[in-house]
């Protein structure tokens, strides 16, 4: 078992303390929204998916065994969610080539570094999710390879090769990218 | 210009982690400086980490926990069985169990024996060449098979809904 703290307000919560769960909410909301978005790359849509992640997480806080960290465990279930939701919406309508990828200008000043960041995004949106959301957490350095692994549902044991070899495709697709916009100039 | 080789680009990537030995960092610097494959594909390594470290964490909606907090009870799930539920169902598994030995010991299924011919079934003859065997079914039998079946699941009620989270209270307690 691991020496979390959100365990006793978990305990709490599982009592009928149901309010605290406003608390849990809070703290994980941006981590847990930011793997949906990287993962659906849409506002509207990881708001919806992260929300329907946290509700699913309270009716399961009894499946919770407290042998790993309640972030890791609420974070795989926020994957896992917006990996659904990524399904419904293909069958639906979308194709991985025409993958919107959301951009917002931030002004004449940040020019190169929005420049810099839709490029990024464009990349990012070649590879699959489970590498995407992983070198996103990598980067946010909040996680352990380990726990990177559990969340994505990668072997703990490859992690690191797959985080290398995404920044590897991710460098050789900016290179395309800006190969192409520079043909367009 | 040569591209470099996979090993060259997991030495670059470890030295923009900061993984790397004294003695390789320096050799990798060297070698940054003096072969310009490797200097090129540094500078693409180096400008993804760049843009990749600047991400910053994503934020939800304002009212996003207001809204998770007032969907919380229109999705209840299926709650397990509460304590008093389970107890129900083990005391009713249990009188079952009780009242078909009274009846199985006082010879009540002794008598009561069938079986299942399968030549009776409609088949035509091209298919079927053969005369298809009979199944014989003692009563008693079939009455001791179901009586394993609710004791089996008479143990998983106790075992699941009773002492699991009777001893995993006192587990807590202890702590």
């Amino acid at each position: 078992m691991t020496n979390d703290p959100e365990h006793s307000r978990i305990e709490r919560i599982l009592a009928g303390e149901q309010h605290l769960y406003a608390e849990v909410v809070d703290k994980y909301k941006s981590y847990a929204y930011t793997i949906a978005q990287k993962i659906l790359q849409s506002r509207p849509d990881a708001e919806e998916a992260t929300q329907d992640a946290f509700i699913k997480a309270f009716n399961h806080l009894n499946g919770f065994n407290k042998q790993s960290k309640f972030s890791t465990w609420l974070y795989r279930i926020v994957f896992n969610t917006a990996i659904s939701h990524k399904r419904k919406n293909k069958q639906q309508f979308q194709s991985l080539e025409n993958t919107f990828v959301e951009y917002r200008g931030e002004g004449e000043g940040m020019l190169e570094k929005t420049d810099r960041k839709k490029f990024l995004n464009l990349a990012m949106a070649k590879l699959n999710e489970a590498d995407r959301t992983a070198l996103t957490l990598f980067y946010l350095e909040e996680f352990s390879l380990e726990e990177i692994a559990e969340i994505t549902g990668m072997q703990a044991n490859t992690a690191k090769v797959r985080i290398h070899r995404a920044r590897l495709r991710l460098a050789d697709e900016l290179k395309n990218i800006l190969n192409k916009e520079a043909l367009t100039l | 210009m040569r591209k470099v080789s996979e090993s060259v680009e997991e030495m670059l990537l470890d030295y923009l982690d900061g993984n790397l030995t004294k003695a390789d960092k320096e050799k990798v610097e060297k070698n940054i400086q003096e072969i310009p494959a490797w200097q090129v594909r540094f500078d693409e390594l180096r400008s993804v980490n760049s843009a990749l470290a600047e991400a910053k964490l994503e934020q939800p909606s304002k009212n996003f926990t207001a809204s998770v907090m007032s969907r919380l009870n229109q999705y209840q799930a299926p709650r397990t069985f509460s304590l008093w539920n389970s107890v129900l169902l083990l005391a009713g598994v249990l009188v079952a169990i009780g009242i078909t030995t009274v009846l199985l010991s006082g010879g009540l299924y002794d008598n009561s024996n069938t079986s299942i011919d399968l030549n009776q079934i409609a088949i035509p003859k091209q298919i079927v060449k053969t005369p298809l065997p009979s199944f014989e079914f003692s009563g008693k039998i079939v009455v001791n098979i179901i009586i394993i079946l609710n004791l089996a699941i008479a143990w998983i009620v106790l075992d699941r809904a009773i002492l699991k989270p009777f001893f995993q209270r006192r587990m807590q307690a202890g702590h």
